[in-house]
């Protein structure tokens, strides 16, 4: 049993508590979901159930934890870690080892337990993560799914009461997010774990949580089961809120769960299959790239249109980035590039990326100036154009970022750190925007701000090219989808048949509404819905 | 053949016989030696393009260290051509010897790097950590994270040069680069930060029984000590044996002091090192050839592995005994790699 009295925190930099007051409890056996916009204070409320908080964070905490009878502020990281395992937001970056069942025996080495014993134990966390045929492979070898397994492997190595998870599917595809999941509810079942998953991304998770933490961002902290919570927050999945704009009652919290519903005959609109080729500003035709004598995109064709944002899904490993990478020339390829009729081969860089913006995975890479405007101004001398005090300031309006101006990048929240990147590399106005995993790591209030943004570019013109792994994200903006699948394109045109037709990336309206057509609540025609 | 005991035997052993020969033609035979092995090593890890890469590293080694050696050693009877004496450095005869001498150092140089590679790669970071006492786990545990950490800051520095060239940024000149140590910097620093929490959420350094760290550090000064004073000894020409009963005692302590810190780690390991017949087999031949090359070396046995083109060019001398001891890197292609 996990309990939490009058639990407040604030970290040393900061001013303002980032938990006051809170008061939970959590049953043994069971799986709770922790959720809440970013900054709210999930990652740190979860830590503070190891110790990791404040023993390795510092800051002042009041209040009383805890867990299993134990007090993880008393007791600290290292003797709650028999009883707690953490698994971290990015698996690749905690671990030690380059060799799967050495990462899994890292934590049983330390406790010097005897070599057979703990031969025995990986075996056995091999054996529940279906990981025994990946234990000699070099963990840089194998996909972000299976490095998520091996986290998760090397936290239960040790047996404990309590699994925490931060945000474990935040880098999967769907398929691998799905998967990994009926992985996590199977370990609880087996092992009678406790299980704290914080995440932003209810709609996977829902069906199989008993209880539902949510963190708004100052106020109250709302705890229970997930259909008595949901009616109170504002942010909810296209499930629940299909579910609310049909009046169920009870909320329906899964596809199955659903009730049988008629749909009377509903008349599917004809989309165009794309933009004319005369539209096309960015044009690829048999495309080919090879990394390390491996196959990644091949005889690959797309175009980008003005005034639209395809949206390029697929699962991990498909070779997303790589075709984005290719279209700016970071990665050698064969094939044919045009820009607006002009061969990409014959360009420099330079004169690319000054119609050509591409935002990578990680937009801090980006990110070196002292000031956001900063940043700003060293991207307008990169392209030798006039500093201009006001556009610089119309342009970080439009991001949301006016009275940031003056701030460093770097402490900045997720969100605003992606839109400060965003405005970096859009000040020199480009034609065409790249933009790869946008929407990793936010919450759907940044979500939000993102798509305003996305659709004000779409206005100006722009052609907009977005990688996502967030389906329903990529539903509500798409005027084009090309579905990649081993660097080869297995669908491109309109969107409804995308998120309607292929399983890996039906949306959930899509699945509580096959044949309709619709893909979004908002498709939802209440009235030609019957039998609720 | 992978027990790290044997892959160590087999480095030190190569590495007395490559700091000990000058002579181009036993050079070749180990860098030759060399490349069939790592190469061997290299598809059993599914490293790609290993022997074109070294090849092109080899190369370049060696012509850039004859040049280098040609331009500015001015010494030798076999004369290329000459510049005039007042160009600065440069300025005098060009020798055939200089060149060869340069090349020869280029041959060392690459021969160096190639066993280390092929060390690497026959052996996971892991193995060869653990090759370290269990008293400086720590330390361990620090080169493991370093060693993983390295291709990891290669691929972020990779990262934000693509990210700084398309923000305009050419990369051409050096103040160019300044732009990256700031993410480069911060993000490593991140990802450390991530990384002690993690390992301090794993119970690392949870329950260690620390020995007595006053007795730990006397034994660590008598170590020094014993060492320092038996050097200084044979520098004053003092006898022989009071040094090697010297460092004999400091050896002693050394180890007993790392097996009482050791032991109070409680650290254990997932593996232990398999040794199979054909690792005994690979063990003994490379233990009997290390010997036979230091005896080769102490006696100094001319086996033809001193070599120098100065004054005048000539060829090397090459002998049995030379030839047979520098297949020694060779030695682990006659034993299978089995996993």
């Amino acid at each position: 049993m996990i309990e939490i009295n009058g639990l407040t925190f604030k970290y040393p930099t900061q001013a303002m508590p980032v938990l006051q007051n809170v008061h939970l409890a959590v049953e043994p056996g069971t799986l709770t979901l922790v959720t809440g916009p970013s900054g709210s204070g999930k990652s740190t409320l979860l830590r503070c159930l190891n110790g990791l908080v404040p023993h390795f964070s510092g800051g002042e905490i009041s209040g009383t934890i805890s867990v299993y009878g134990k007090d993880p502020v008393s007791a600290g990281p290292a003797e709650m870690s028999d009883l707690v395992s953490f698994v971290f937001q990015e698996p690749e970056a905690q671990f030690v080892y380059d060799i799967v069942e050495d990462e899994i025996a890292f934590a049983l080495e330390n406790r010097g337990m005897p070599r057979e014993v703990m031969a025995a134990r990986v075996d056995e966390v091999c054996g529940h993560l279906n990981l025994t045929s990946l234990r000699k492979r070099p963990i840089t070898e194998i996909s972000g799914g299976e490095m998520q397994r091996v986290a998760i492997a090397s936290a239960l190595a040790t047996q404990p009461k309590v699994l925490i998870l931060d945000e474990p599917t935040s880098q999967l595809d769907p398929a691998g997010a799905a998967e990994l999941l009926q992985y996590v509810v199977a370990l609880k079942q087996q092992l009678g774990l406790t299980v704290l998953i914080a995440e932003h991304r209810l709609d996977r998770l829902l069906p199989f949580a008993d209880q539902l933490i949510f963190l708004p961002d100052g106020g109250q902290v709302l705890q229970g089961v997930p259909r008595a919570i949901l009616p109170k927050m504002t942010q909810v999945p296209p499930i629940v809120r299909v579910g609310k704009q049909l009046g169920l009652d009870p909320l329906a919290l899964s596809v199955e769960e659903f009730p049988a519903i008629h749909v009377d005959s509903v008349q599917n609109e004809d989309q165009p299959d794309g933009p004319p080729d005369e539209q096309s500003l960015l044009k690829i035709q048999s495309l080919n790239a090879n990394l390390a004598g491996q196959v990644i995109l091949d005889e690959l064709d797309l175009s980008l249109a003005r005034g639209q944002v395809t949206v390029l899904i697929g699962p991990n490993g498909a070779g997303k980035t790589t075709l984005l990478r290719a279209i700016m020339g970071l990665t050698s390829s064969e094939g044919e590039r045009r820009l607006d009729g002009y061969d990409m081969d014959t360009l420099t860089l330079s004169e690319v990326i000054s119609r050509v913006a591409y935002l990578p995975q990680n937009p801090a890479d980006l990110l070196f100036a002292d000031s956001v405007e900063e940043e700003l101004r060293l991207t307008l001398s990169n392209h030798n154009r006039q500093f201009d005090s006001d556009l610089i300031h119309q342009h970080l309006a439009r991001f949301g970022l006016a009275d940031k101006a003056a701030r460093y990048p770097r402490d900045l929240s997720v969100g605003e750190r992606q839109r400060t990147a965003l405005a970096a590399i859009t000040v020199q106005n480009p034609d065409i925007i790249l933009l790869d995993e946008p929407t990793r790591g936010l919450d759907y209030a940044n979500k939000r701000a993102l798509a305003a943004i996305l659709n004000d570019w779409r206005r100006q013109d722009k052609a907009i090219l977005v990688t996502t792994q967030d389906v329903e994200f990529a539903a509500q903006l798409a005027d084009r989808v090309i579905l990649l699948d081993a660097g080869r394109v297995q669908f491109q045109g309109a969107p409804a048949p995308a998120f309607t037709q292929f399983p890996a990336f039906r949306t959930q309206t899509a699945q509580l509404f096959p044949n309709t057509g619709w893909y979004l609540p908002r498709d939802v025609r209440v009235d030609r819905i019957s039998n609720v | 053949m992978t027990v790290s005991a044997t892959w160590v035997a087999w480095l030190v052993a190569s590495l007395i016989l490559l700091l000990s020969t000058r002579n181009p033609i036993y050079l070749f035979v180990i860098i030759i030696l060399l490349f069939i092995l790592g190469a061997r090593q290299a598809r059993r890890k599914g490293r790609h393009g290993w022997v074109h890469q070294n090849l092109r590293f080899t190369g370049t080694m060696l012509i850039l260290s004859a040049l280098i050696n040609t331009l500015f050693t001015h010494t030798g009877q076999t004369e290329l051509f000459v510049l005039p004496d007042e160009w600065l450095l440069i300025g005098g005869p060009f020798t055939l010897e200089s060149l060869l001498y340069g090349a020869v150092n280029g041959l060392v140089i690459s021969a160096l790097y190639l066993l280390f590679d092929v060390f690497n790669l026959s052996l996971s970071i892991k193995q060869i950590t653990r090759l370290i006492p269990h008293a400086f786990r720590p330390l361990t545990v620090m080169t493991t994270v370093s060693l993983t950490f390295f291709p990891a800051i290669q691929e972020r520095t990779r990262h934000i040069r693509e990210a700084q060239m398309i923000r305009g940024n050419p990369m051409e000149k050096i103040s160019d680069w300044l732009p990256i140590l700031a993410p480069l910097l911060v993000g490593s620093l991140e990802d450390a930060l991530l990384l002690s929490e993690s390992m301090t959420a794993r119970g690392f350094h949870a329950r260690n029984d620390q020995p007595d760290n006053r007795l730990v550090l006397v034994g660590l000064i008598l170590v020094v000590f014993a060492a320092f004073s038996g050097w200084l000894l044979r520098l004053f020409a003092y006898p022989t044996w009071i040094s090697i009963l010297l460092y004999s005692l400091g050896a002693v302590v050394l180890v007993v002091v790392l097996a009482t810190a050791g032991k109070a780690q409680h650290v254990t390991s997932l593996h232990q090192d398999d040794w199979r017949r054909q690792d005994e087999l690979a063990f003994t031949l490379l233990m009997a050839a290390g010997l036979g090359l230091i005896v080769t070396l102490v006696t100094k046995l001319d086996a033809g592995f001193s070599y120098t083109p100065f004054p005048r060019l000539d060829l090397p001398e090459v002998t049995l005994i030379g030839l047979c001891l520098s297949l020694i890197p060779g030695i682990p292609l006659l034993f299978k790699h089995h996993d």
